[in-house]
Protein backbone atom coordinates (compact mmCIF):
# COMPACT_ATOMS: atom_id res chain seq x y z
CA UNK A 1 0.00 0.00 0.00
CA UNK A 2 1.37 3.43 -0.90
CA UNK A 3 2.29 5.73 1.95
CA UNK A 4 -0.17 8.43 0.86
CA UNK A 5 -3.01 5.87 1.13
CA UNK A 6 -1.79 4.76 4.57
CA UNK A 7 -1.70 8.39 5.72
CA UNK A 8 -5.20 8.99 4.36
CA UNK A 9 -6.54 5.97 6.25
CA UNK A 10 -4.62 6.97 9.40
CA UNK A 11 -6.25 10.40 9.23
CA UNK A 12 -9.63 8.67 9.26
CA UNK A 13 -8.63 6.92 12.48
CA UNK A 14 -7.75 3.54 10.99
CA UNK A 15 -5.60 1.88 13.68
CA UNK A 16 -3.99 -0.57 11.26
CA UNK A 17 -2.78 2.32 9.13
CA UNK A 18 -1.51 4.13 12.22
CA UNK A 19 0.34 1.01 13.31
CA UNK A 20 1.98 0.82 9.90
CA UNK A 21 3.23 4.39 10.20
CA UNK A 22 4.51 3.70 13.71
CA UNK A 23 6.29 0.55 12.52
CA UNK A 24 7.84 2.34 9.56
CA UNK A 25 9.23 5.31 11.45
CA UNK A 26 9.66 4.40 15.11
CA UNK A 27 13.15 2.93 14.85
CA UNK A 28 14.55 5.89 12.92
CA UNK A 29 12.94 8.35 15.30
CA UNK A 30 14.20 6.51 18.36
CA UNK A 31 17.73 6.52 16.94
CA UNK A 32 17.54 10.19 15.97
CA UNK A 33 16.43 11.14 19.50
CA UNK A 34 19.06 8.89 21.05
CA UNK A 35 21.78 10.49 18.94
CA UNK A 36 20.70 14.02 19.79
CA UNK A 37 19.95 13.42 23.47
CA UNK A 38 22.48 10.64 24.24
CA UNK A 39 20.16 9.14 26.83
CA UNK A 40 17.72 6.21 26.46
CA UNK A 41 15.01 7.50 28.80
CA UNK A 42 14.93 10.88 27.05
CA UNK A 43 14.88 9.18 23.65
CA UNK A 44 11.87 7.12 24.73
CA UNK A 45 10.05 10.27 25.87
CA UNK A 46 10.73 11.91 22.50
CA UNK A 47 9.58 8.81 20.64
CA UNK A 48 6.23 8.89 22.46
CA UNK A 49 5.83 12.67 22.20
CA UNK A 50 6.57 12.58 18.48
CA UNK A 51 3.88 10.03 17.65
CA UNK A 52 1.31 11.59 20.00
CA UNK A 53 1.95 14.95 18.36
CA UNK A 54 1.94 13.49 14.84
CA UNK A 55 -1.33 11.62 15.36
CA UNK A 56 -2.99 14.67 16.88
CA UNK A 57 -1.88 16.89 14.02
CA UNK A 58 -2.08 14.44 11.13
CA UNK A 59 -4.88 16.51 9.60
CA UNK A 60 -2.45 19.44 9.24
CA UNK A 61 0.17 17.40 7.38
CA UNK A 62 0.67 19.08 4.07
CA UNK A 63 1.58 16.60 1.37
CA UNK A 64 3.81 19.11 -0.38
CA UNK A 65 6.59 17.98 1.96
CA UNK A 66 7.32 14.31 2.57
CA UNK A 67 5.89 12.56 5.61
CA UNK A 68 9.45 11.67 6.56
CA UNK A 69 10.51 15.35 6.68
CA UNK A 70 7.36 16.27 8.58
CA UNK A 71 7.72 13.64 11.30
CA UNK A 72 11.48 14.14 11.51
CA UNK A 73 10.86 17.83 12.13
CA UNK A 74 8.50 16.98 15.00
CA UNK A 75 11.03 14.55 16.47
CA UNK A 76 13.96 16.97 16.10
CA UNK A 77 12.00 19.81 17.71
CA UNK A 78 10.95 17.58 20.59
CA UNK A 79 14.56 16.51 21.11
CA UNK A 80 15.85 20.08 21.01
CA UNK A 81 13.15 21.22 23.41
CA UNK A 82 14.24 18.52 25.84
CA UNK A 83 17.87 19.60 25.50
CA UNK A 84 16.93 23.22 26.17
CA UNK A 85 15.04 22.24 29.30
CA UNK A 86 18.23 20.73 30.71
CA UNK A 87 19.73 24.22 30.70
CA UNK A 88 23.27 22.98 30.22
CA UNK A 89 25.82 25.72 29.54
CA UNK A 90 27.56 24.93 26.27
CA UNK A 91 30.84 26.09 24.83
CA UNK A 92 30.10 29.60 23.62
CA UNK A 93 33.23 30.19 21.60
CA UNK A 94 31.73 28.16 18.77
CA UNK A 95 29.27 31.01 18.21
CA UNK A 96 32.04 33.53 17.67
CA UNK A 97 31.95 34.71 14.02
CA UNK A 98 35.70 34.12 13.67
CA UNK A 99 35.69 30.60 15.06
CA UNK A 100 37.70 28.43 12.67
CA UNK A 101 39.17 25.84 15.01
CA UNK A 102 42.58 25.35 16.47
CA UNK A 103 45.38 25.63 13.94
CA UNK A 104 48.15 25.56 16.46
CA UNK A 105 51.02 23.37 15.19
CA UNK A 106 50.55 21.05 18.13
CA UNK A 107 47.15 20.14 16.72
CA UNK A 108 48.37 19.55 13.19
CA UNK A 109 49.65 16.01 13.59
CA UNK A 110 48.26 13.68 10.94
CA UNK A 111 46.40 10.99 12.81
CA UNK A 112 44.03 10.38 9.93
CA UNK A 113 46.33 7.91 8.22
CA UNK A 114 49.45 7.53 10.28
CA UNK A 115 49.77 3.75 10.82
CA UNK A 116 52.03 4.42 13.79
CA UNK A 117 49.19 5.98 15.71
CA UNK A 118 47.64 3.51 18.06
CA UNK A 119 43.89 3.94 17.86
CA UNK A 120 42.07 2.97 21.01
CA UNK A 121 38.53 2.73 19.64
CA UNK A 122 36.91 2.85 23.07
CA UNK A 123 38.83 5.98 23.94
CA UNK A 124 37.98 7.64 20.59
CA UNK A 125 34.31 6.78 21.16
CA UNK A 126 34.44 8.25 24.66
CA UNK A 127 36.05 11.48 23.45
CA UNK A 128 33.64 11.89 20.55
CA UNK A 129 30.66 11.07 22.75
CA UNK A 130 31.71 13.73 25.24
CA UNK A 131 32.47 16.22 22.45
CA UNK A 132 29.04 15.73 20.83
CA UNK A 133 27.53 16.21 24.29
CA UNK A 134 29.38 19.51 24.56
CA UNK A 135 27.95 20.80 21.26
CA UNK A 136 25.08 23.18 21.81
CA UNK A 137 21.77 22.20 20.27
CA UNK A 138 22.04 24.31 17.10
CA UNK A 139 25.31 22.64 16.09
CA UNK A 140 24.46 19.21 17.42
CA UNK A 141 21.21 18.91 15.46
CA UNK A 142 22.86 19.89 12.17
CA UNK A 143 25.77 17.50 12.71
CA UNK A 144 23.55 14.55 13.65
CA UNK A 145 21.07 15.10 10.81
CA UNK A 146 23.67 15.70 8.11
CA UNK A 147 26.71 13.66 9.08
CA UNK A 148 25.26 10.82 11.14
CA UNK A 149 21.75 10.41 9.72
CA UNK A 150 23.18 11.16 6.26
CA UNK A 151 20.41 13.56 5.22
CA UNK A 152 21.19 16.10 2.53
CA UNK A 153 21.97 19.73 3.34
CA UNK A 154 18.60 20.64 1.81
CA UNK A 155 16.66 18.12 3.94
CA UNK A 156 18.56 19.18 7.07
CA UNK A 157 17.66 22.81 6.38
CA UNK A 158 13.99 21.93 5.85
CA UNK A 159 13.79 19.94 9.08
CA UNK A 160 15.43 22.68 11.14
CA UNK A 161 13.75 25.48 9.21
CA UNK A 162 17.04 27.20 8.43
CA UNK A 163 18.75 28.11 5.14
CA UNK A 164 21.18 25.77 3.41
CA UNK A 165 23.90 28.36 3.95
CA UNK A 166 23.22 28.26 7.67
CA UNK A 167 23.36 24.46 7.66
CA UNK A 168 26.81 24.63 6.06
CA UNK A 169 28.12 27.19 8.55
CA UNK A 170 26.90 25.23 11.57
CA UNK A 171 28.10 21.95 10.08
CA UNK A 172 31.57 23.33 9.46
CA UNK A 173 31.84 24.62 13.02
CA UNK A 174 30.57 21.38 14.53
CA UNK A 175 32.98 19.30 12.44
CA UNK A 176 35.94 21.50 13.35
CA UNK A 177 34.98 21.48 17.04
CA UNK A 178 34.86 17.67 17.10
CA UNK A 179 38.05 17.41 15.07
CA UNK A 180 39.88 19.69 17.50
CA UNK A 181 38.80 17.54 20.45
CA UNK A 182 40.34 14.49 18.81
CA UNK A 183 43.40 16.51 17.78
CA UNK A 184 43.99 17.38 21.44
CA UNK A 185 43.96 13.70 22.31
CA UNK A 186 46.15 12.60 19.40
CA UNK A 187 48.64 15.45 19.71
CA UNK A 188 50.20 13.58 22.61
CA UNK A 189 50.32 10.30 20.74
CA UNK A 190 51.62 11.17 17.28
CA UNK A 191 55.36 11.55 16.63
CA UNK A 192 56.29 10.96 20.25
CA UNK B 1 46.69 25.88 8.67
CA UNK B 2 49.25 28.67 8.58
CA UNK B 3 47.13 31.59 7.47
CA UNK B 4 49.96 33.83 6.23
CA UNK B 5 50.31 31.81 3.01
CA UNK B 6 46.61 31.94 2.18
CA UNK B 7 44.59 34.60 0.50
CA UNK B 8 41.28 35.46 2.21
CA UNK B 9 39.43 34.06 -0.82
CA UNK B 10 41.21 30.75 -0.55
CA UNK B 11 40.58 30.52 3.19
CA UNK B 12 36.91 31.16 2.53
CA UNK B 13 36.81 28.43 -0.10
CA UNK B 14 38.55 25.95 2.20
CA UNK B 15 36.16 26.81 5.01
CA UNK B 16 33.15 26.48 2.70
CA UNK B 17 34.39 23.06 1.71
CA UNK B 18 34.55 22.01 5.38
CA UNK B 19 30.82 22.63 5.66
CA UNK B 20 29.93 20.94 2.39
CA UNK B 21 30.02 17.35 1.19
CA UNK B 22 33.53 16.29 2.21
CA UNK B 23 33.68 13.63 -0.47
CA UNK B 24 32.52 15.76 -3.36
CA UNK B 25 35.30 16.85 -5.67
CA UNK B 26 36.48 20.01 -3.93
CA UNK B 27 36.55 23.10 -6.09
CA UNK B 28 39.61 23.02 -8.31
CA UNK B 29 41.44 25.79 -6.51
CA UNK B 30 41.01 24.13 -3.11
CA UNK B 31 42.00 20.75 -4.50
CA UNK B 32 45.15 22.17 -6.07
CA UNK B 33 45.98 23.97 -2.86
CA UNK B 34 45.56 20.86 -0.72
CA UNK B 35 48.09 19.05 -2.92
CA UNK B 36 50.68 21.70 -2.22
CA UNK B 37 49.95 22.61 1.39
CA UNK B 38 50.63 19.81 3.89
CA UNK B 39 49.08 21.73 6.80
CA UNK B 40 45.77 22.25 5.03
CA UNK B 41 45.81 18.69 3.75
CA UNK B 42 46.27 17.31 7.28
CA UNK B 43 43.57 19.61 8.61
CA UNK B 44 41.15 18.57 5.90
CA UNK B 45 41.93 14.85 6.24
CA UNK B 46 41.55 14.89 10.02
CA UNK B 47 38.15 16.60 9.71
CA UNK B 48 37.10 13.89 7.26
CA UNK B 49 38.39 11.15 9.54
CA UNK B 50 36.52 12.62 12.53
CA UNK B 51 33.25 12.60 10.59
CA UNK B 52 33.88 9.03 9.41
CA UNK B 53 34.49 7.88 12.99
CA UNK B 54 31.36 9.60 14.24
CA UNK B 55 29.31 7.78 11.61
CA UNK B 56 30.84 4.44 12.57
CA UNK B 57 30.49 4.96 16.29
CA UNK B 58 26.89 6.14 16.23
CA UNK B 59 25.60 2.74 15.24
CA UNK B 60 21.90 2.19 14.72
CA UNK B 61 20.12 0.51 17.62
CA UNK B 62 17.00 -1.61 17.51
CA UNK B 63 14.21 -0.35 19.76
CA UNK B 64 14.12 -2.50 22.90
CA UNK B 65 10.85 -4.46 23.01
CA UNK B 66 9.75 -2.85 26.30
CA UNK B 67 10.09 0.61 24.75
CA UNK B 68 8.14 -0.48 21.67
CA UNK B 69 5.41 -2.00 23.84
CA UNK B 70 5.11 1.13 25.99
CA UNK B 71 4.85 3.25 22.82
CA UNK B 72 2.05 1.11 21.38
CA UNK B 73 0.23 1.21 24.72
CA UNK B 74 0.56 5.00 24.92
CA UNK B 75 -0.88 5.30 21.41
CA UNK B 76 -3.66 2.76 22.18
CA UNK B 77 -2.36 0.56 19.40
CA UNK B 78 -1.54 -2.41 21.61
CA UNK B 79 -4.72 -4.38 21.03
Amino acid sequence: MEESVIIKKARQGDNRALSKLVNSYSERIYNLALRILRNKEDAEDVLQETFLNAIENLSTFNERSSFFTWIYRIATNASLMKLRRKKVVYTEYLDHPDFEGNRNEKYLADWSQDPAVHIDEKEVKRILDQAINDLSEIYRAVFILRDVEDLSIKETGKILDISEENVKIRLRRARIFLRDRLAEYFSERVNT
Amino acid sequence: MSQHQHSPDLIKQICDQMGADLHAPACREVEEHLKKCPDCQIYFNTVKKTVAWCRDLEEKQAIPSQIRNRLLKKLHLDK
